[in-house]
């Protein structure tokens, strides 16, 4: 199958639909869980739940998306971070693809494969834009690296890494849950989504 | 809930009138030339001079900097703390606080990265708070963003106050079966999937619906689409675009030039 034909076949009218409801998700569901106070955001689940069922490129439209949006409608600042979000999407997607989705268990390992790879992207914006830091709560783990000689780069790697590992492992348990109980009527629209649920 | 529906300011300022697409290649033209790091912050605070005078001229600049206050006001606290205490590159001591020293580089490193920030942001607004979301995909749509993609971005916008009063309800709803959302760590895990889950769940099943909806109008239909609303458009402002992406290109390259060689 040519590119063309595979990228026509991944966004079908229904995967765009699934998009665009994703996006709102990603931007919804973070206030929807901040009442239970855990250190999570889940603001990349319908980036990833795209992911499984459409494919990696999908996935990381979704992502980029959601975060142009968001610098729209809210904070310019998230735009900065759109290819962060961009790198969740196709390396949930092909976590999925390559059979890293089938299993609670493999989900766990998606989770840790997913904060590794948008360290990557995240920690370069992190340190040449923002001066690595974000005026959240996890700018104390950066000061403290930093009070302990760590130069900033590595300081920058190990928050990264610590804000994001619960996030990203929840966010892929969920995703990977959602897909499950998702009716097979739904799932077989999305020819991808095979890769997850056997 | 408080959910953000757009950063649109409506008003009837020149800004308000400027096609949007020369109002998006400002931004990012501004935003690459600041970021070049031609001559430290001097890029930044001719940039950020620059725009805040355009945002005075159409009677924004007032809120223009009061929202980069929220938005700023705290990471820049932050940096100049963490930057100014704990900079590995702090040299030149300026101020003994007991076991703390405060370093000039650090402080110096920080004022940049605001100086940055504050001016980027000073260019986004511009374009944001002037320009209705639907102008804005309607003008990329012009140039050739293909409608599915512009569909992308246009109805997330139209979904999200619909979606984000069902959040409302669903909080509610569980809350009255005795969903504990206090209580012990565990307690709050557990109650995750019972939030999250109903939510997504009934957001995906209108999509099929919606999509059929999309399909019966003629969404994939190949032929060319007409537009309900004219977007105005001047030789001058087409001009304007050219010569802001030719410049921040050129300075661009000068910025990476002198990178590497002066070393910094």
């Amino acid at each position: 199958m040519s590119l063309k034909e595979q990228l026509r076949k991944d966004f079908s009218t229904i995967t765009l639909v699934l998009m665009a409801v994703a996006i709102v998700l990603n931007i919804v569901l973070g206030q929807l869980v901040s009442l239970l106070k855990l250190p999570i955001f889940l603001d990349s689940i319908g980036t990833v739940l795209v992911a499984l069922l459409a494919g990696p490129w999908a996935g990381g439209l979704t992502g980029l998306l959601t975060n142009l949006i968001w610098g729209l409608i809210s904070d310019p600042v998230a735009a900065a971070f759109a290819p962060v979000a961009m790198v969740i999407g196709i390396v949930a997607g092909l976590c999925a693809k390559y059979g890293l989705f089938k299993k609670w268990w493999q989900a766990i390992i998606s989770g840790v494969i997913i904060t590794l790879a948008l360290s990557i992207i995240a920690i370069p914006i992190r340190v040449y834009m923002f001066g690595g830091l974000t005026g959240s709560g996890a700018d104390f783990i950066t000061a403290y690296l930093l009070a302990t000689g760590k130069d900033l780069f590595s300081a920058v790697f190990i928050t990264v890494i610590t804000d994001n590992l619960i996030d990203k492992i929840v966010t892929a348990l969920l995703a990977w849950a959602i897909v499950k109980g998702l009716p097979k009527r739904f799932t077989s629209r999305f020819p991808r989504a095979s890769a997850v649920i056997d | 809930m408080y959910i953000p529906h757009s950063l649109y300011q409506p008003g009837d300022s020149w800004l308000h009138h400027l096609h949007p697409l020369t109002k998006l290649v400002f931004s990012l033209a501004a935003i690459v030339i600041i970021f070049s790091g031609l001559g430290g912050w001097l890029s930044a605070i001719i940039v950020g001079l620059l725009t805040m005078l355009l945002l005075w001229l159409a009677g924004l600049a007032g809120q223009v900097v009061r929202s980069i206050f929220q938005l700023l006001a705290l990471l820049t606290v932050v940096l100049f703390l963490v930057h100014g205490l704990f900079n590995p590159n702090n040299q030149t001591i300026l101020l003994e606080l007991g076991p703390f020293a405060i370093g000039k580089e650090g402080l110096v490193f920080a004022s940049t990265i605001v100086l940055r920030l504050a001016a980027s942001l000073a260019a986004s607004l511009l374009l944001v708070f002037t320009t209705h979301p639907a102008q804005l995909v309607q003008a990329l749509t012009e140039v050739g963003l293909p409608h599915r993609l512009a569909y992308l971005l246009g109805s997330p916008l139209l979904l999200l106050p619909q979606i984000a009063g069902r959040v409302q309800i669903i909080q509610a709803a569980q809350q009255a079966r005795g969903l504990e959302t206090q209580g012990k760590l565990l307690q709050r895990v557990r109650a995750l999937f019972p939030l999250v889950a109903p939510l997504v769940f009934s957001s995906l099943v209108d999509v099929e619906e919606r999509s059929l909806a999309l399909e019966v109008r003629g969404f994939s239909a190949p032929n060319p689409k007409t537009s309900l609303n004219e977007l105005v458009d001047t030789p001058t402002q087409r001009i304007a675009r050219w010569a802001m992406m030719l410049l921040a290109g050129l300075l661009l390259a000068v910025g990476i030039w002198w990178r590497a060689y002066s070393g910094y």
